[in-house]
């Protein structure tokens, strides 16, 4: 009895010296065991500190964090995508702003606009650990050298397509506003008036943008009625010469189709500019009721720096938004590493304000009518923007 | 049976009103004065910080904060932060534990730029209780700084004692004594008496503790004019200007300090009404009869309590939230609120009941808004309608076919017909949506091969109604199908003879003899499938997802797009109430008219 007492007073005096830091993340397979080695080379070398890692389903992530986080149950470390960064921030005691902790060397590692991702209102919230973006996936049988403009990409397109038999030069779902986004910020578009949270769906760089994708539909090498599934059936039949995705179909694609890599094309009508595509940063955050602020940033600056990058690189088949990473033999000679690496040079962070959130409905309901034809581009942006305001208005109203 | 003495019953009635309206009262008016004080407080302290901030436009931050403290003695603690720089009461870089202070310059810099773009919406005066108490207010200054003050311990806020409440509720119980002596068991009279004496003892109460608020009040007032004055002068002595300092957190000015209580008055009269009640639910004998039913009953109360428990949990308590939500304006914005931080009373049911203008006439023709509610109950409605109707035809078809004895390889047929309900409904609508799709569904290919032109079945209001309409036809016949099929089976085979020999045809049987035995099995299966396809989710999202413009979305699918696609949860709460509200009204008339029809 005295020596189990003896040996609980022991164990009690252990746990005390040490702190206990628990990360959430949602990721699965080659992902999950990459940031498990880097927990754990953590773990070796900060004796003081131990860093539990959690695999919590994507799907109910962002409801987790919003409903434990706040009530003090959630981790002291999430990662996550930058897109409900804004709301988070807003609703308050979910996030903690990290700028104070960060410095100019810090700051410097990233790829600027994986850096921006993470910033709200001119304040830092957390460290980007990765980024996606949309690219040009072609298949090489198909097409010998990818397009370099878009009149190359009509033109090529054009024959490849045969819509009796259902085949497609190009292939995207370009009725989803996600993926349109390229096209419109390659005219200079936007979704936000500068830092503002002012809405201006309907600028006239969103109108051209929105008028190449409809000479796009009017030139019949788009298949109607796009949804991914329709997209991974013609790419993976050898029925979609060239498609617009992001790393996530990479694991989609038949291994029987030889496919490669390229930056999407520069727009002629643009006077050059090439296509802009959004890109999801992934952040690790600290928890605002977290008890251990200063162990959770340790923990999630190496999670970022050069040695846990390229981890999570070579062995999770992330792009790590650490530019240092890509000076590493074996990342540079890494084809696909390689082709979002050149993509994210020119990709726009999505905006991570609240009302982004606003955007997406009446976004969705403007993209399908104008892919459709039932409506032209400028009324449809009209339409959509004053939607947008209403709906931001009420949220903003007391 | 003879009952218990009336004076005793109405007694107690008093000596519980009593309590209950004292308690009550003496919670409110401390609670009053607890928040009156602090608001006192957070206005002098205010002031004092909004003189400090006049007097940092000129000279150096660190001596002018330094000699103004010197002089102010309500401060304890001023500190000056500019970036990551401490400025006053030290020149140094901030401390790694100081990160507060740096956040805190962070946030109101936004929160001052928020307000810019938005109007007032995030506080530019933060304030916070530190142990003691002592308060912390803090301002914006310059370049993503603060300037902040900690004030020296506070008073403890005015308490009223007990005193006077327990004068109130003997008084009560003493005066209902005597007058009981007078009247004796006559109920009309004790129970005027009760009343009368209960309700005079709560009034006068009420009335001296607004009086006790009031003085409260002036005092306030006066410390605030005094603090205004003190700072003035203060300010004045060190070179700056007066300004109008008493401002609220957005930094607008606020209105004098008023005297009034009219919060207070009509709480107090609710907890008097209330004690008026308990002493008329004790004085009429409802407590004591209900505490004889459970005694009674003891033990079939012992074991419905855990499924009591199950419920409330469960249904009622879930129920009762989302109706209480709806009442607020929760949104993306506010989840960290509490509900009345947020209540905007009916304003949902206003805006969701009171736009009517669901089409509108432009030159270009006739436009309908599909996100009013009337258009999608109207689509609802016909949805519903149409739906049910081709369930039950389709269905009774069926089974008639089925019924025929000669018919070979029945058994196989059923099983094959009951399969479209057998499978998930999520797939099966799936893959409908994959037969409808403009190219590639199966759909139009066969159209095409008929030679008719390929049609885009979700560009259309109708069309996509036709889409869901099948998909959902396919889901739903199989249950009326088994349905009318186990009714035509119950039907004794000798009343068919019987109307042959009489000479009836086919169609007489049918009507006279067929239907009216079908009746009792179809009504509540058209009533259990009225309820699902109204609330048909599954087949709505998944098959048109609301295509074209969100014309073909359901009342339920809607309430769903408001909650999770637009994070107004308070606007999408009242609109599930609303539907529920409907179901309600239909259950209610139709079970009338089914027990109509079962008598």
């Amino acid at each position: 009895m005295k020596r189990a007492f003896f040996f609980a007073l022991l164990a009690s005096g252990v746990a005390a010296a040490q702190t206990d830091l628990v990360v959430w993340h949602s990721y699965r397979a080659a992902e999950k065991s990459a940031i498990e080695k880097v927990a754990a080379s953590f773990n070796a070398s900060h004796p003081g500190i131990k860093v539990t890692t959690l695999a919590v389903p994507y799907d109910a992530f962002a409801d987790k964090i919003s409903a434990a986080v706040p009530r003090g149950k959630g981790p002291d470390i999430f990662i996550y995508a930058q897109d409900r960064l804004g709301g988070w921030i807003e609703a308050g005691n979910t996030v903690e702003p990290i700028d104070f902790f960060v410095d100019d060397a810090t700051k410097a590692r990233f790829i600027p606009s994986t850096m921006e991702a993470m910033t709200y209102r001119g304040t830092v919230w957390g460290l980007p650990v990765n980024y996606k973006v949309i690219t040009l996936i072609y298949n090489k049988k198909l097409v010998q050298k990818p397009p370099a403009t878009t009149t190359e990409l009509v033109t090529l397109a054009k024959k490849l397509t045969d819509k009796a038999s259902g085949r497609f030069g190009l292939a995207y779902w370009y009725s989803d506003y996600y993926y349109h986004a390229a096209l419109q910020n390659a005219f200079g578009g936007r979704v936000f008036e500068g830092n503002t949270a002012k809405p201006v769906l309907n600028a006239p760089e969103n109108v051209k943008g929105l008028e190449l994708l409809v000479s796009w539909i009017d030139e019949g090498i788009l298949p109607a009625e796009p949804s991914t599934a329709l997209i991974t059936a013609l790419f993976n039949g050898g029925k979609a010469a060239m498609i617009f995705t992001g790393p996530w179909f990479l694991g989609e694609i038949d291994p029987g189709i030889d496919w490669g890599l390229a930056p999407l094309p520069k727009v002629v009508e643009a006077g050059g500019k090439p296509l802009r595509p959004w890109m999801t940063v992934e952040g690790a955050f600290i928890a605002a009721p977290s008890k251990h602020k200063d162990a959770a940033y340790e923990f999630v600056k190496f999670l970022t720096d050069l040695e846990s990058a390229k981890v999570m690189a070579l062995e999770g088949r992330q792009s790590p938004s650490n530019k240092a990473a890509y000076d590493d033999p074996k990342v540079a000679n890494d084809p696909v590493l390689k082709a979002f690496r050149t993509q994210v040079e020119v990709a726009v962070p999505m905006p991570n304000l609240p009302e982004m959130t606003m955007v997406w409905s009446p976004a969705t309901i403007m993209m399908a009518s104008v892919a459709k034809r039932t409506i032209a581009p400028k009324p449809a942006l009209d339409k959509a923007e004053a939607e947008v305001l209403k709906a931001v208005s009420e949220l903003h109203r007391k | 049976m003879r009952g218990p003495s009336h004076r005793l019953r109405f007694g107690a009635g008093v000596a519980l009103g009593a309590v209950v309206g004292v308690w009550l009262a003496h919670g409110m008016v401390v609670q009053e004065q607890r928040d009156a004080a602090t608001d006192l407080e957070v206005r002098k302290a205010t002031v004092t910080l909004q003189a400090l901030e006049s007097l940092l436009q000129h000279g150096d931050p660190r001596e002018v904060a330094l000699g103004w403290r010197a002089k102010t003695p309500s401060v304890t603690q001023v500190r000056i932060t500019r970036g990551t720089q401490l400025v006053a009461p030290e020149s140094r870089r901030l401390l790694r534990e100081e990160k507060p202070l740096y956040d805190r310059g962070q946030r109101l810099a936004t929160a001052v730029q928020t307000n810019l773009e938005e109007g007032a919406r995030k506080a530019e005066i933060e304030v916070e209780w530190l142990p003691g108490p002592r308060l912390l207010l803090a301002a914006p200054y310059e370049d993503k700084g603060v300037v902040e003050i900690e004030t020296a311990p506070l008073p403890p806020p005015p308490s009223t004692g007990w005193l006077a409440f327990v004068l109130a509720l003997l008084g009560a119980v003493i005066a209902f004594a005597a007058l009981a002596l007078v009247f004796g068991e006559r109920r009309v009279q004790l129970s005027i008496a009760a009343a009368a004496v209960l309700g005079l003892a709560l009034l006068a109460l009420g009335r001296w503790s607004i009086a006790q608020v009031e003085d409260d009040r002036r005092a306030g007032a006066g410390a605030l004019t005094q603090r205004i004055d003190e700072q003035s002068a203060l300010v004045q002595s060190l070179g700056g200007a007066p300004g109008n300092w008493d401002v609220d957190e957005f930094r607008k000015p606020r209105p004098p300090l008023a005297a009034g209580a009219g919060r207070l008055r009509g709480a107090l009269l609710s907890a008097d009404l209330l004690a008026l009640v308990v002493l008329f639910l004790a004085g009429l004998g409802a407590f004591s009869r209900i505490g004889v039913e459970l005694r009674k009953n003891r033990q079939a109360y012992l074991y419905i309590a855990p499924a009591i428990l199950g419920m409330l949990l469960l249904v009622f308590y879930p129920f009762t939230y989302g109706i209480t939500l709806s009442f607020t304006d929760s949104n993306i914005y506010n989840t960290s609120k509490s509900i009345p931080e947020v209540w905007v009373g009916l304003r949902n049911y206003a805006e969701i009941l009171g736009q009517f203008s669901f089409v509108k006439r432009t030159e270009s023709g006739v436009v309908f808004n599909y996100l009013n509610f009337y258009w999608t109950l109207l689509f609802t409605i016909v949805w519903t309608v149409c739906n049910v109707a081709l369930g039950v035809s389709s269905g009774l078809f069926l089974a008639l076919i089925l019924n025929t004895r000669a018919l070979a390889l029945r058994p196989l047929y059923r099983v094959l017909l009951i399969l479209p309900w057998a499978l998930p409904t999520y797939i099966t609508a799936l893959i409908w949506k994959g037969m409808f799709h403009q190219q590639f569904g199966v759909i139009n290919q066969v159209l095409q091969v008929f030679g008719a032109s390929a049609i885009n079945w979700f560009d259309h209001p109708f069309t996509s109604f036709l889409a869901a309409w099948t998909t959902n036809a396919w889901l739903s016949f199989p249950f009326m199908m088994v349905v009318a099929l186990g009714a035509l089976q119950s039907i004794p085979a000798d009343l068919y003879e019987a109307a042959r020999v009489d000479g009836a045809s086919r169609w007489q049987q049918f009507r006279a003899i067929t239907l009216p035995s079908l009746r009792p099995a179809l009504v509540p299966a058209v009533i259990i499938s009225v309820v699902w396809t109204f609330n048909q989710f599954n087949v709505i999202f998944l098959v048109t997802g609301g295509d074209p413009s969100g014309s073909t979305e359901i009342l339920i699918t809607q309430a769903y797009k408001f909650a999770f696609e637009r994070y107004r949860y308070g606007y999408a709460a009242a609109y599930s109430t609303v539907i529920f509200g409907i179901l309600l009204v239909y259950g209610t008339i139709q079970n009338r008219l089914s027990k109509a029809t079962e008598a």
